[in-house]
Order: structure tokens, then sequence, then C-alpha cells
């Protein structure tokens, strides 16, 4: 019976159920109830916390949901953690978020539209099917927009919002169409089978080329690589600090997971893999030197336009573009070695961003500005904040003994395995580039005197707190790094993959 | 050798060639005799007053995505019923489930007060002239004759 075989499945399908149950919650307890930050904030970190549990009992299942719709994996279970280690940690850090203060009556659609997008990630980093994974790339960019311009009243906010949509609605236009040509030239939405036909058939490669590139306008606008990055910038400029860091590490994780899984399902030759034990690229063109210029692009564009920031939201936009073009070597180089590279480097730019982010909300939230200038002198000003975010920094240019080096060093070890000599070398190169800007900010807090008189920061506890959540993993994960390593080998698993 | 897309090619070209043939042999056809009545905007026989070009209320976009949200909403319902009786009791559950969700934000909707319609208070313009005016200078002069 079909009504059974989905009761079944609903079983494994229960942390999003979770998460759909708490999105409609928070709406009606902002709707009926006078509960407002705290109370909708509760609400969330429960329904995450009980998400978070409900995963738990899915690791190393390996089944296919839904008739073929979604697969539930270990790859997708450790995004579905990673996406909710995420959201809990923005819940936390959005209570300690002075912009959002001003707008306390709508905290119940802000905390919302959270859970929503943190349940699009898990659909994203799940979906199996073309259409599955258009839908919930929508739920998660849809509430992203809303959420971009959450404080209204501030204009720029608004800006980032409508910048947002108008790019997001282009680039899922475009991606609709590739994958419309993809379905006409294959006869199927679903994964395997689209693999299937392009192992056998002989297509031309025309319109496979111009499938492959509109699909990755849709994949480059989710990760902001270069040339598909132009809302990047604005959109983390204008929108509450606390979205641009979940939009940084959140969406652009899921983002991979669903170019991860597209690219090993879809573009694998199925037997000759089979037969050879690892992946073995399929398609007549050349995808992975496609893929591998865009990692070019986006790494050098993403620093080069760093250098030249004044405003640290902004910097830190580009530096995490640039971070999107270290973490798609991994995917170029296409081994098992190199997305298993990927995660570990997800694991540690959540840390490390997360953390720096956290920095400029504190300082932000106390002087107003985010400007450089603003941090000057701020090592001894307030010492705690500087050192964090010197070490956030330090990670974030890849030097040891932080994570970053870690994340760094196997992404670059997993490219010169696969051989791309060239890639490697001009990422290494990228991560001297992005020392100096890195260094201007821990320059302007140790080395320059602030010129007038600023207030001293003082943290709560709280933010204490959570810069030491964010700080002690930057550097433990810096030395004793065999644990996530472990983590992301096993969470390579995929559904369907040899 | 005509693929399946081909033969949608052929039906494509057969529209536009049709839609075209009507336009030329219409144009080739009518008498062109203009003048300013005929060119004007069609509105119901009337006098056209002022430019189409109108701000909209913006309570009109949130009305029309909430009826979209509704109406698309049946498409579900539709083939639901069809094949309810296979499905049992799952089936029944199931749809309740998804009304349930819609009733969520239809529940959201009302409570944030988008669904009430308040009508505006029409300002009844006043005269304030320093002019003092006596009965008969606001009457029009036939009610003058009277």
């Amino acid at each position: 019976m079909v009504t059974e075989t989905i009761l079944q499945q609903l079983v494994l399908f229960v942390p999003e159920l979770i998460l759909t149950g708490t999105f409609c919650l928070i709406l009606l307890t902002g709707a009926f109830t006078k509960l407002r930050d705290y109370g909708t904030s509760t609400l969330t970190l429960i329904g995450s916390i009980a998400a978070f549990i409900s995963v738990l009992p899915t690791i190393g299942v390996q089944k296919s949901l839904f008739a073929g719709m979604i697969a539930i994996d270990s790859f997708a279970v450790f995004f579905k953690l990673f996406s909710l280690v995420c959201l809990i940690g923005i819940t936390l850090f959005s209570l300690h978020a002075g912009e959002l203060k001003l707008v306390r009556t709508r905290s119940a659609e802000y905390y919302a539209l959270l859970v929503a997008m943190t349940l699009g990630m898990f659909l994203m980093a799940s979906a199996t099917h073309l259409l599955m994974m258009v839908l919930a790339m929508e739920l998660t960019s849809l509430s992203a927009y809303v959420l971009a311009g959450y404080t209204k009243e501030a204009a720029d906010s608004s800006e980032a919002s409508l910048k947002y949509i108008l790019y997001g609605a282009v680039a899922s236009g475009l991606l609709l169409y590739g994958i419309s040509i993809l379905y006409g030239l294959t006869g199927s939405l679903h994964y395997t089978t689209i693999n299937h036909v392009l192992a056998v058939e002989p297509l031309s490669r025309v319109p496979l080329a111009l499938v492959f590139v509109l699909l990755l306008v849709g994949f480059g606008f989710k990760i902001s690589a270069v040339p598909f990055h132009s809302w990047t910038p604005d959109v983390y400029e204008g929108a509450p600090i606390t979205i641009t860091t979940f939009l940084s590490v959140a969406s652009k994780a899921a983002g991979f997971a669903m170019l991860i899984r597209f690219f090993k399902l879809v573009c694998v030759n199925p037997v000759a893999s089979v037969e050879a034990g690892y992946s073995i690229p399929l398609l007549p063109i050349d995808w992975q030197l496609l893929l591998a210029v865009l990692a070019v692009l986006t790494m050098t564009v993403g620093n080069l336009v760093a250098l030249w920031q004044e405003n640290l939201k902004r910097l830190l936009a580009y530096s995490s573009i640039a971070h999107a073009g270290y973490m798609l070597i991994g995917v170029v180089s296409f081994t098992d070695k190199g997305i298993a590279s990927v995660l570990v480097y997800l694991v540690v730019y959540l840390f490390m961003n997360m953390g720096a982010f956290l920095v400029v909300m504190v300082v932000a939230n106390k002087t107003g500005s985010e400007d450089i200038r603003t941090y000057r002198g701020l090592g001894s000003r307030s010492p705690f904040l500087a050192i964090a975010m010197t070490v956030f920094l330090i990670s974030l240019t890849g030097i040891p003994p932080t994570a970053g080096f870690i994340g760094k060093l196997y992404l670059f070890a997993a490219a010169l395995d696969a051989q791309w000599y060239w890639l490697a070398f001009l990422g290494v190169l990228n991560s001297v580039l992005a020392l100096y800007y890195y260094v201007r900010i821990i320059r302007n807090m140790f080395l320059r005197e602030s010129e007038s008189a600023v207030p001293n920061i003082s943290l709560t506890s709280g933010e204490v707190l959570l810069l030491g959540a964010l700080l002690v993993p930057t550097l433990v994960f810096g030395i004793f790094f065999s644990p996530i390593v472990e983590i992301a080998q096993k969470s390579i698993v995929m559904l369907g993959v040899p | 050798m005509l693929t399946e897309f081909g033969k949608i090619f052929i039906f494509f070209l057969l529209g536009i060639g049709l839609v075209a043939a009507g336009l030329v042999t219409a144009w080739l056809l009518r008498p062109a005799r203009p003048y300013p009545e005929k060119r004007a905007t069609y509105e119901c026989g009337e006098e056209p007053i002022g430019s189409p070009w109108v701000r909209l209320n913006v309570r009109f976009y949130i009305i029309a995505l909430i009826f979209l949200i509704f109406d698309v909403e049946v498409v579900f319902l539709f083939p639901w019923a069809l094949v309810y009786r296979n499905l049992g009791l799952f089936g029944l559950f199931e749809m309740v489930v998804f009304l349930g969700i819609l009733f969520v934000g239809y529940a959201y909707v009302w409570a944030k007060g988008d669904l009430s319609w308040d009508k505006p208070t029409p300002q009844i313009p006043t005269l304030h002239s320093r002019v003092h005016f006596s009965e008969g200078d606001l009457q029009t002069p036939s009610e003058q004759r009277r």
C-alpha cells in the first residue's frame, strides 16, 4: 500500500516535521499572544534542539523517501546538523543584536522565517529530484528576501531586500530554464535517471553546455560565486547582521550541499565509477574546468575587492565570496578527499566566520558603526574582544595554529591529490592576498590609536559566553582536528554514489 | 526526420502564421480613416478621463497574494477528492494537516488585520475665504433667476 510506505517513511522525516510545527507555532504565538522576543526565541531554540535530537537517529540510515524526492543519508544528516547549529547560534546572536531591538514587535516573524529557512536548507541538502531542489531553494530564498529587509525602517535594509529579490528572481528563472532544457533532453527530473540517460545516450554538446551554464547560475547565486556574486556585498551590508551571518554560513553551506549532490549524482560515469571504486566525471563538456575557472574567479575577485573595503560588514561579505572560491576547489577535485575537505572547511568556517561577525555586531551595538576606523585602539579599550577578533581573522586567513589552517590544508591537499596543481597554487596565492586585508583590521585594533574619545566596550556575560563558544573550537580544531576530519569522511556517504 | 519538438515547432509556426495572416488581411481590406475619437482609449463608450497610469492601493497586492495562496490550495483539493476513497483515513488526515497549515496562514493574516479593509474617511472640501458671501452669491445664475 502506498499510504503505509509513506507512513513508514514519515518516521525519517520527523526533523522536517518538527521544524514545520515550530514555524506554525511561532507564527500563531506572534499573532495571538503577547509573547514577544524572549518567548519566540525560546520557542525557536526548543524547536531547533528537538529537531537536532530527532536528526540523530537517522545517522547511518541510507534511504530514499517519497518516490525518490529526497534522500536520507550521512551527507544530508551532516548538513542538517550544520544548519541547526547555525540556527541555534543565530537565535542566540539575535538576543544581543542592537538592530533588532527596535523592531521587537515583529520578532515572531523573524524567528518563524529563520526556522522556515532552515527547513529549506534541510530539503536543499537532501533533494534528489530537480523540482524538490528548486522548491527547497525557493523556500530558503524567499525567507531570506524577507529577512534581509526585516528592519524595514532602515533604508539600506529595504534596499538589500529589493536587490536580493531581483537578483534571486533572475537566478532562479535561469536555473528553471536550465532544468527545463535538461528535462527535455533526458525526460526525467530524478538525479539518478538523468545520470543514466546522460551515460547511455549520445547527447549533443551545445544544449548540454547551455544546461550546465544555466544551472551554474542558480548554484552560483546561492553560494555567491563570481560572476553571480553582485548581490552579496549590498545584501550583506544592508541586512541585519544576524541575517548576514546566517546567509554567509548556513545558506552558503546549503548551496554547496545542493551543488555537490547534483554533480556527484548526475555528472559521474555510473559504470566506470563502480569499477574504479571512485567517482569518475561524465559529460561531454569539461564541467570540472568550468568550475575551476569559477573557483579562481571567485577567490581572486573576492579577495581583490576586499582590499579596499572600509565597512567591515562589506569586507566580510567579500571575504565570504573568496571563501566560497576556496571551497569550490574541493568540489572541482571531485574525489572523496575533495568533498570531505569541503565539509571540514564548512565546519571550520562556521566557527570563524560567525565569530568575526559576532565581534562586528558587538562593536556596532556599542558604537553604531561598522567602519574600520571604529576599530582603532580596540586592543587597549577591550582586549578580549580584540584578541577574539584577531583569532577569528587569523583563522580566516588560514594561519596555524587555528582551525582555518586545517581547513585550507585539506582543501589544497585534495586539489594536489587530484592533480589540479595550478588551482592549488592559485588558492595559496589568494590566501596570501587575503592576509593583507585581514591584517589591516588587526593593525587598526592594536597599532593605531583612536582619534576621538570612544567609550569602552563592556561585554555582557551572554556575549562573552557566545564569543568563547566560537573561540574555543576555532583554536582547538587547529590542533586537535581529527574528530571533524573523521566526521567529514563519514559524511560524504551519499545515496546512490559508489 | 521530425522529432516531437519539431512537431511542436511546426505548430508554433502555424500559430504565428494564422495570427499574422489575420492581421495582414484586415490591414489590406479595411479603410484607413483615423480621427481623434477613433484613436482614443475605449472606456465603455465614455470619454476617457485622465491617464490610465494611476497608482493602485498597495493593499490590493496583499489581497491578491492571499487570494493566490488560498486559490492554489484548491488545485490540491480536486485530485485528492478524486482518489479520496482509495486513500481512506490516511488521506483524510493528510488533507486535514494540509488545510491546517493553510489555516495557520489564514489565522495569521486575519489576526494581523490584513483582511480588514478600512474605509477611507472622505474629506469634504470646505471653502475658507475672507470674502463675505451673501446667500445669493453662492447660487448659480439659474437659481438666482428663480
